[in-house]
């Protein structure tokens, strides 16, 4: 078990690799620390999990798991799972936010452009009544 | 009565102005005050200033949200306005504005329906217009499901032509489906209480555009409004039990 062990570092190091590619995303603002935080949790748990194996190959004993990269790819493709949930409920939520928000725009589009027209209508009036007064 | 006529509209320029003139040709109906307001859905046309010089209100949405967003807004703009009724017309002219009145009259009538359909298979309605096979047979399993359950009983769950009286337009503005809405709606209508009527009218060809319904959509239509209809009514279940359960409660 400890020669395999010692072969996940890399995992820990590709976990890494992306988490600082997401950390750099970060302080470009190309994405908010609110939208990644659980991506970070997630990449920091499966970096821990490569970091100490032994403690993991533990843990994959007693969920079963004979072989433990069976057990880092079942974990990695979960927090996949949830992390894609996640996204498409962030995903569904922006996207109705955006119809209601361009409905809105539409209507008080329409508002101004009424009030405008009103509005010009009565200045051209105006002159003609007071001229006829 | 004030009614708002909303007419979603996605590059109908060319069936727009005349639907426009028809509308505008319709004879008065007794007490009843009519506007007009066309929905642009992001059109590429001229379908906005068609509208505009066509004497419509229009409501220009900068991106295209699909039929059901655009419907939405002018069901809102119906709702915030204190509009006593709306009716949807499509803007591709395969309905005639002179059957507004068969609507209004039915929606007007002792029971006052909070939705009144029209419908293309019953009636005067059957003989006029005849819709292609896979049309049919997709309205007559989306009929199936929707009877079968929400025990919502339409002729024509697919058509456009409706009236939306005071109570569906609360209910509308707030929540209405985005892609293929029609027979969802009718689910979501239902679930919450909503009388629906049918009144049969005469449809024709569209007068311009294209069909958005082509290729393999048809089938997804199918499979997505039969998993939103089950969907709808589970949750209306659920949303009641709870209901009930607090009114335990309390």
């Amino acid at each position: 078990m400890q020669q395999t062990v010692e072969n996940y570092w890399m995992f820990g190091a590709v976990c890494l690799v992306i988490a600082l590619v997401l950390l750099r995303l970060l302080f470009r603002e190309r994405i908010t620390l609110q939208g990644s935080m659980s991506f970070l949790s997630f990449l920091v748990f499966l970096g821990l999990m490569a970091v100490f194996p032994e403690t993991t190959g533990r843990i994959a004993k007693k969920l079963g798991f004979t072989l433990m990269s069976n057990f880092f790819f079942c974990a990695a493709i979960a927090a996949l799972a949830i992390l894609h949930l996640r996204a498409l409920v962030t995903l569904s939520r922006v996207h109705v936010r955006s119809i209601v928000l361009t409905q809105e725009l539409a209507i008080l589009h329409e508002k101004i452009d009424r009030l405008e027209t009103s509005e010009a209508r009565r200045s051209s009036n105006t002159p003609a009544s007071s001229s006829l007064a | 009565m004030r009614l708002l006529v909303i007419i979603p509209a996605f590059n109908e320029q060319v069936a727009l102005k005349s639907l426009l003139e028809e509308l505008r040709a319709v004879p008065a109906l007794d007490g009843v005050e009519l506007e007009t307001v066309v929905v642009d859905d992001g059109s590429a046309d001229l379908t906005a200033e068609v509208a505009k010089a066509g004497q419509a209100r229009v409501l220009r949405l900068c991106r295209n949200v699909g039929i059901g967003g655009a419907v939405q807004s002018g069901i809102r703009l119906a709702h915030r306005e204190g509009f006593d009724a709306a009716v949807q017309l499509d803007g591709d002219g395969q309905h005639p504005p002179s059957e507004i009145a068969k609507l209004v009259e039915h929606a007007k009538g002792s029971i006052a329906p909070d939705i009144v359909v029209g419908t293309r298979y019953r009636g005067q309605g059957k003989d006029n217009f005849r819709s292609t096979l896979l049309r049919r047979i997709g309205s007559w399993w989306l009929r199936t499901v929707l009877r079968l359950i929400t025990r919502v009983r339409v002729s024509d769950p697919t058509s456009g032509y409706r009236l939306y009286g005071k109570r569906a337009l609360r209910l509308f503005g707030d929540t209405y489906p985005y892609d293929f809405p029609e027979p969802e709606s009718l689910a979501i209508a239902r679930a919450r209480g909503l009388t629906i009527a049918e009144v049969p009218v005469q449809m024709r060809e569209r007068q311009g555009g294209t069909t958005s319904i082509t290729g393999f959509s048809p089938i997804y239509y199918m499979f997505k409004v039969t998993i939103a209809v089950v969907l709808t009514y589970v949750r209306a279940l659920l949303g009641k039990k709870r209901k009930d359960s607090d009114a335990a409660n309390s």
